[in-house]
């Protein structure tokens, strides 16, 4: 058992995605983007499948399998980049205009 | 001082924001090395780390059927094991054949076999007049290449309890208190408990998979493969005493397995799970009670898989083994013979047989076409996919490596690591009753995981290259170690 395969491994990357919704709750405020509960379920969701996408790449180059990952990569970052995409304009992100912090 | 606050506000707000957007890389970059490290570690070879039955932690009782996934469709009939199981067949023929008097120098049961299966005829004798004498020859020219992974099988089998030469009513009962075994049988308090103590007992002497079931007498044959204390001429009659089966085994290790054909060797497992069937035997003979162990792959007097298949080990694939859900195809198994009376283990039914339908992979990468790409057949008054064991036979031992080829064990979507990847691959596909996840993962399977054309398995001699399904590991690449010309 080695360390990125550990309990504290995923404590850590735990504090990680709080950090990182923390950041985006910050950004958003300052953007004066809505952000009701269902925004942060599909924000979710998606920061889940870019974590898939990752860690597959990464176990198929574990596994030594590269055509797998350099295969599945492509096909699973390609979804991911389009609904980040495809997110971004339904959920608002660039749409309104900067709120300047007092 | 209302500036200076908002300074600190500010810096704050941008603090936060930077703290995510680096977790956000340092996240990423950390799943991505999670990932390299599930994919590379050798925790993830299945099965190979437990001596306590918690090698994998894949709940199978919620997959529990009434039924083995097996269809029974007529009147079964059992195997005669002379004729109808390869090693005895070819062996009995090697030795008979005359080439003057053709079908006549076999004997009866032999002539009886070929005159209904002259296919199998075709291909036995292809085996003795063309591959054998070829593959002394080419052994001369090509075998170097091997050497490690042969002295690595043989040191594998080095270790195997001697076979049996007594009937089961001699060899299977305790010999008395001159040997410490009681005479009597022990009065065990429950079946239920007894099942328990029989796995624990097994896991301990090093089996990863366990199972127990009535014995199916369908699954006995008809005749005995190689005596063992029995007469080949007469019918067996399945003693009384034969009355459970107690499914064991073990893993073959995994990276020679995944570079079959030549790399892997059945023996490391077989031997292992031979050596626990021994050990158990004389545990249970310990108890008072009578016990045979029945070990491929070589002395058995019952077919093995659908065994394993009713004491709810796993379902039988297109390529004839039996899949299980935590080693896939990677489990070579032993049986133990008893009438301790033990609690008996489910089928279950994780959802091969969907799968098998449209994946067909193993049929694909078959050397010898021996595997079918179409439906099932009626075999014995059972329905199951036909395999063609003599062209399987003949590639065996038309190449080099390792004797045997297991390449449809290696290339099976179910035989892959124990890692997150994998696992939820299965628990999607097992739980999916509309059969869509099965083919879209078929499919990725097809297209990410690339194999040499079945060809390229063969030896040069036969327009192959010597492939293998993966690179062997390092400890078995000859040519780094011995100075040798390959
Ligand atoms: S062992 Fe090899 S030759 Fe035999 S059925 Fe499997 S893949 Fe085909
Ligand atoms: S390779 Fe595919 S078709 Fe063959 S046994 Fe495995 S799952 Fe079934």
């Amino acid at each position: 058992m080695q360390f990125f395969t550990s309990g504290f491994f995923w404590f850590i990357e735990g504090i990680f995605l709080c950090l990182i919704i923390i950041g985006l709750k910050y950004w958003t405020e300052e953007r004066n983007i809505p952000m009701p509960f269902w925004k942060w379920l599909v924000i979710l969701i998606w920061i889940l499948y870019s974590g898939f996408t990752i860690a597959f790449i990464g176990t198929c180059l574990g596994e030594n399998e590269p055509a797998a990952a350099l295969k599945g990569g492509m096909l699973f970052s390609l979804i991911a980049i389009v609904s980040a995409y495809g997110l971004s304009r339904l959920l608002g992100f660039f749409r309104l205009t900067r709120h300047q912090p007092k | 001082m209302e500036k200076s606050e908002d300074w600190r506000k500010l810096s704050r707000r941008q603090f936060l924001k930077a703290s995510g957007a680096a977790s956000a890389v340092m996240g990423s970059a950390g799943l991505g090395v999670f990932g390299y490290q599930a994919g590379k570690d050798s925790f993830s070879y299945t099965g190979c780390e437990s001596f306590q039955g918690q090698a994998e932690n894949f709940n199978r009782q919620r997959f529990a059927a009434d039924h083995a996934t097996y269809e029974k469709v007529g009147v079964a009939s059992r195997v005669d094991a002379r004729t109808e199981v390869i090693f005895s067949r070819v062996s009995s023929l090697m030795r008979q054949w005359d080439e003057e008097k053709g079908l006549d120098s076999l004997d009866k049961g032999l002539q009886a076999y070929y005159k209904k299966h002259p296919y199998d005829l075709k291909e036995d004798l292809h085996a003795r007049k063309k591959i054998f004498p070829k593959r002394q020859k080419d052994e001369i020219k090509y075998k170097k290449k091997f050497v490690l992974a042969k002295a690595w099988s043989n040191a594998m089998s080095a270790v195997w309890p001697p076979g049996i030469r007594e009937t089961p009513e001699r060899y299977d009962f305790p010999r008395g208190e001159q040997y410490g075994e009681p005479v009597e049988p022990l009065k065990m308090k429950s079946p239920e408990k007894t099942s328990q103590l029989i796995k624990q007992i097994s896991y301990q002497l090093g089996s990863t998979l366990v199972g127990i079931t009535k014995l199916n007498p369908d699954w006995v044959y008809s005749y005995p493969m190689w005596g063992r204390g029995l007469n080949p001429e007469l019918p067996l009659e399945i003693p009384g005493h034969w009355e459970y089966a107690i499914v064991i085994g073990t893993p073959m290790s995994w990276d020679p397995m995944y570079a079959n054909p030549n790399y892997g060797t059945s023996f490391d497992a077989y031997a292992k799970s031979r050596i626990i069937a021994y050990r158990l035997i004389k545990f249970i003979r310990q108890l008072g009670y009578p016990a045979r162990p029945h070990t491929p792959g070589v002395e058995y007097d019952l077919m093995v898989p659908p065994i394993a298949i009713d004491a709810g080990l796993g379902e039988q694939g297109r390529h004839g083994v039996m899949i299980t859900p935590e080693l896939g195809s990677n489990f070579r198994p032993a049986v133990v013979t008893t009438n301790i009376p033990m609690k008996t283990d489910k089928p279950i039914d994780f959802g091969v047989q969907d799968f098998c339908k449209t994946c067909r992979i193993c049929a694909k990468n078959c050397p010898s076409r021996a595997i079918p790409m179409g439906d099932k057949e009626v075999v014995r008054g059972y329905r199951r996919y036909k395999i063609n064991s003599s062209r399987c036979y003949n590639f065996w031992y038309s190449n080099l490596g390792n004797i045997g080829c297991r390449l449809c064990v290696t290339v099976c979507p179910y035989t892959r690591k124990s890692n997150w990847l994998h696992r939820t691959a299965l628990e999607v596909t097992a739980n999916d009753p509309s059969g869509m996840s099965q083919r879209i993962l078929s499919k990725m399977q097809k297209s990410f995981y690339p194999a040499p054309h079945p060809q390229e398995y063969y030896i040069p001699s036969m327009g192959g290259k010597n492939e293998s399904y993966r690179e062997p590991p390092w400890w078995l690449q000859t040519e780094d170690f011995i100075d040798i010309d390959i």
